[in-house]
C-alpha cells in the first residue's frame, strides 16, 4: 500500500462546449489522513477537479489514481472509495432523513444488517439521530448539509470529497460544519478533500492548500509555509475620496523609495463574493428557497441573455445592479463583452456603466471613490511612522484609517495572483482561446 | 461536441436488482405520499367519467356488430389514460431529480446507468399501475360495466397488459426528460404531445365514428392500440385484433425503452 491516497498526473479537461479550460494539467498528491484543501475563485476548476476525481467527468487528457484504482479503468472501485458532499444539495427531500441514507447504502452494495448498524452510527457521529424520522426538506441548511455529511460516510470511504461544504451557510453553522470535519480528521483518521473559496476555511482545516486559478496550480503548501513566503507585515492605508490621479501615482513613487518597502499596491476596497450579495428578500416570501434564489442567480449570472430577461421581468433588479460591488458590475459587464447587441435591451443608464466598465474607465472612478494602498514591508512598525509622514506631505491625500496585519491567506493569494481572490479577470476567456488553439495545434 | 457528450466514464456491469427495487421503491413512496398527487389525479379521472360517459350517453357505439354502453366505453378509455398521463409525468420526475440535485447522487454511486433507468422505469410502472387499479375498481364499483363476476379475472388480466402499456409511455417521458433541463417546456409537452396522443387515441371516440383522416391519425398513435387492448380485456370487444394490439406494444415498448435508455445514458450532469 502506498502512503498516498490520490495521485493526480496531469489531468486536463476542456469542456468543449464554450471552449473552456477548466483543468490544465495539474498534478497533485494526497497524502493519506490529511486534509486537503482546493482554493481557489469561483470558476477556478475546483468543482471539475472534484467531479474528475469522483468519476463524473472523464478528464481529457492525463489520469488520476484514487485509492490505488484508476478514475478511469475502474470507476467501480473509486465509487466505493470515495464519499461525496456535492456543491448543491443533492438530498431527496421527500424522504425522511434515515431513507435516505437507507438508499445510499443500498446504492453500495450493503447488507441489510450492515446497513442498519451504519446508519444508526453516522447519524449519531453528525448529531441528527433523533431527526432520523423527519423528511430531509423539513431541515435547515446545516443540517443538511451534515446530512450528507453522514450519508457520504455511510459506505467506509476511504476519502471523503467536500465540495464548498458551507456554501451558504451562516458564520455559526459554518464553525460547526468545520468542527464535525476536524473530528472526522482526527478520530476516524480519515483523509478529507476539500474544495472553497473561504480563505478562512482553508485556513482552520486543512494540513496543507493548493491554490488554483485559472485551472492551474498557483501554490501548493502548508498554510504555514504559505504565510512565511511574504515574510513581514502589511499595512493598508484607506483613503478619503481624492480628485487627482496622479497625486497617488507620485505617493506611490516616493512610498517605493522607503526602505524596508517590498510593494504598494494601489486599488478600490473590494466587496465581497457574489454570494455575499446584499440581496434581501421581499417580505411575504418566505416560502421561497435562498438556495434556489442562487442557483437562480448564478445561471442568470453565466448567461447575458437570461440576464437581460430577468432584467425585463423584475425592475427591483435595476436596483440591485446599481448596489452591486464593483467586481460584480464588472462580471456583468464581461457578459456582454462578446454580445453588445443584447446592450440595446438594456435600461439606458445599465447600458451606460457597462460600457464604461468595457472602456476600462469605471474601475478609475471606483478606484478614486474608496482608494486602498497595500503596502506590504519587512517590519511594519520601524516604517509605519515614515510611510504616514510621506502621505502627509500630499496635502490632497486625507487618510481615513491604517490597518497593520500579518500577512494572510487573502495576501498570499493576492501575491501568487496579482489580484484578490474574488475578483473576475477579465480577459480570461482570451486566454483560454489562445491556449485551447494552441493545444489543438501541438495534437 | 461528440467528446462533450460522452464524457463522463462510465460504470459498466450487472443489474443489481436490491437497487432497483429501492429505486422503484422511491417512486412508489413519493407516490403514497403526495396526498394532492392522488387526490387530484383520482378527482381529475372521475371528472372525465362522468362528464364524458354522461355527454356521450345518447351515442350508439357499435364495435364488431356489437352495441356498447356509452359510459362503459368511456369508462375504459379513461382507465388507459390513467397510464398515460401518470407514466409520461413520471418519467419527466427526472427533470425534478435533476434541479433539485438527488440525479447527482444517483449518478456518483457504484450502479449502472442501465439499473439506474431501470428501476426509475419500473417505479414509474407500478404507480401508473396502482392509479389505474384505482381507477379500475371505482368504476366497477359504480356499475359501469355492470356487475358481474367475470371482472375479477379481467382486472387480475390487466395488471401485465397495464405494466406492458405503461413501458412505452415511460420510455416517452425519460427520453424526453432527458433532454430538458427544466419545467419551462412543460406546457409545450403537454400541448404537443401528450393532448394530441390523448385525444387521437379513441378513448373517448369510436374509431369508426370518426372522419378517414382521424382514422389515419388514430391507426398512427400507438396510444391507440394501448385504449383498444384495455377495452378487449374489460369490454371483450376491440377494433383491431387483439393480436395487433399486442404486437403493436410490444415493439412500442421495446423501441421507446431503447431510446430512453440511450438518452438516459448519455444525459449530462449540468
Amino acid at each position: 500500500m502506498t502512503e498516498n491516497i490520490i495521485e493526480v498526473q496531469n489531468l486536463t479537461k476542456i469542456y468543449d462546449e464554450g471552449d473552456v479550460l477548466a483543468v490544465d494539467n495539474i498534478n497533485l498528491t494526497l497524502k493519506k489522513g490529511e486534509i486537503f484543501a482546493l482554493l481557489g475563485p469561483n470558476g477556478a476548476g475546483k468543482t471539475t477537479t472534484i467531479s474528475m476525481l469522483a468519476t463524473l467527468l472523464k478528464p481529457t487528457e492525463g489520469t488520476a489514481l484514487v485509492n490505488s484504482h484508476n478514475i478511469e479503468e475502474d470507476p467501480d472501485m473509486v465509487r466505493k472509495s470515495i464519499g461525496v458532499v456535492f456543491q448543491e444539495p443533492s438530498l431527496d427531500g421527500d424522504m425522511k432523513a434515515w431513507e435516505n441514507l437507507e438508499l445510499h447504502a443500498i446504492l453500495y452494495g450493503m447488507s441489510k444488517k450492515e446497513r442498519r448498524q451504519k446508519i444508526k452510527e453516522v447519524l449519531k457521529l453528525v448529531d441528527l439521530e433523533n431527526k432520523a424520522e423527519m423528511y430531509a426538506k423539513n431541515y435547515s441548511g446545516g443540517m443538511k448539509r451534515r446530512l450528507e455529511i453522514a450519508r457520504g460516510l455511510i459506505h467506509n470511504p476511504q476519502v471523503l470529497f467536500l465540495d464548498e461544504p458551507t456554501l451558504g451557510l451562516d458564520p455559526q453553522t459554518r464553525r460547526k460544519i468545520w468542527e464535525k470535519i476536524k473530528e472526522l480528521n482526527e478520530g476516524l483518521n480519515m483523509t478529507i478533500l476539500i474544495t472553497t473559496h473561504y480563505m478562512e476555511e482553508a485556513d482552520v482545516l486543512a494540513d496543507r492548500i493548493c491554490i488554483m486559478d485559472h485551472g492551474k496550480i498557483i501554490a501548493l503548501d502548508t498554510s504555514e509555509n504559505l504565510k512565511h513566503k511574504l515574510s513581514g507585515d502589511i499595512i493598508e492605508i484607506a483613503l478619503e475620496e481624492i480628485k487627482d490621479f496622479s497625486t497617488i501615482q507620485s505617493l506611490i513613487s516616493e512610498l517605493k523609495k522607503i526602505t524596508g518597502i517590498k510593494d504598494v499596491k494601489f486599488g478600490a476596497k473590494s466587496g465581497g463574493g457574489m454570494e455575499d450579495f446584499d440581496f434581501k428578500m421581499p417580505q411575504g416570501m418566505k416560502g421561497v428557497n435562498p438556495q434556489m434564489i442562487q442557483q437562480k442567480m448564478q445561471e442568470i449570472m453565466t448567461d447575458p441573455k437570461k440576464f437581460v430577461r430577468a432584467i425585463k421581468k423584475f425592475p427591483m433588479a435595476k436596483n440591485f445592479f446599481s448596489r452591486a460591488p464593483l467586481h460584480a458590475r464588472e462580471r456583468i459587464a464581461n457578459l456582454f463583452k462578446d454580445n453588445t447587441e443584447l446592450l440595446e435591451e438594456l435600461p439606458k443608464n445599465m447600458k451606460e456603466t457597462i460600457l464604461k466598465i468595457h472602456s476600462g474607465e469605471y474601475k478609475e472612478e471606483q478606484k478614486m471613490e474608496q482608494p486602498i494602498l497595500t503596502v506590504s514591508c519587512e517590519n511594519g512598525s520601524e516604517q509605519l511612522p515614515e510611510i504616514i509622514q510621506k502621505t502627509t506631505t500630499f496635502d490632497s491625500i486625507k487618510i481615513k484609517s491604517v490597518e497593520m496585519h500579518n500577512p494572510t491567506l487573502e495576501d498570499v493569494f493576492l501575491f501568487y495572483t496579482g489580484r484578490e481572490i474574488r475578483e473576475e479577470s477579465s480577459n480570461r476567456t482570451e486566454n483560454v482561446k489562445k491556449h485551447i488553439q494552441m493545444r489543438q495545434l501541438r495534437r | 461536441m461528440s467528446r462533450t457528450v460522452n464524457s463522463f466514464v462510465k460504470i459498466e456491469g450487472r443489474m443489481r436488482w436490491e437497487a432497483i427495487w429501492i429505486l422503484s421503491k422511491r417512486e412508489l413512496l413519493a407516490f403514497a405520499r403526495n396526498k394532492t398527487r392522488i387526490i387530484s389525479s383520482i378527482a381529475q379521472a372521475l371528472l372525465f367519467l362522468f362528464i364524458f360517459s354522461g355527454g356521450f350517453f345518447s351515442l350508439d357505439i357499435v364495435i364488431d356488430g356489437q352495441s356498447i354502453n356509452p359510459t362503459a366505453f368511456v369508462a375504459t378509455g379513461i382507465i388507459a389514460m390513467a397510464i398515460l398521463f401518470s407514466g409520461v409525468f413520471g418519467g419527466l420526475g427526472i427533470i425534478r431529480d435533476r434541479m433539485f440535485g438527488f440525479m447527482r447522487e444517483l449518478l456518483v454511486a457504484p450502479i449502472s446507468r442501465r439499473t439506474l433507468m431501470t428501476g426509475k422505469t419500473l417505479g414509474v410502472a407500478l404507480q401508473s399501475l396502482v392509479q389505474c387499479l384505482i381507477m379500475l375498481v371505482i368504476s366497477i364499483s359504480m356499475g359501469f360495466f355492470g356487475y358481474d363476476l367475470n371482472l375479477i379475472w379481467r382486472t387480475l388480466l390487466l395488471i401485465p397488459i397495464a405494466l406492458l402499456f405503461s413501458m412505452g409511455v415511460v420510455g416517452i417521458g425519460l427520453t424526453i426528460s432527458t433532454r430538458l433541463t427544466d419545467f419551462q417546456s412543460f406546457g409545450l409537452i403537454q400541448t404537443f404531445l401528450i393532448m394530441p396522443m390523448f385525444w387521437l387515441s379513441g378513448a373517448l371516440f369510436a374509431f369508426n365514428n370518426v372522419p378517414t383522416f382521424m382514422q389515419v391519425l388514430m391507426m398512427i398513435n400507438p396510444i391507440s392500440y394501448g385504449v383498444d387492448i384495455f377495452r378487449f380485456v374489460i369490454l371483450g370487444v376491440s377494433f383491431f385484433p387483439f393480436w395487433l394490439d399486442l404486437l403493436v406494444l410490444v415493439l412500442f415498448g421495446a423501441v421507446l425503452i431503447v431510446i430512453g435508455a440511450k438518452s438516459f445514458s448519455k444525459m449530462e450532469i449540468s
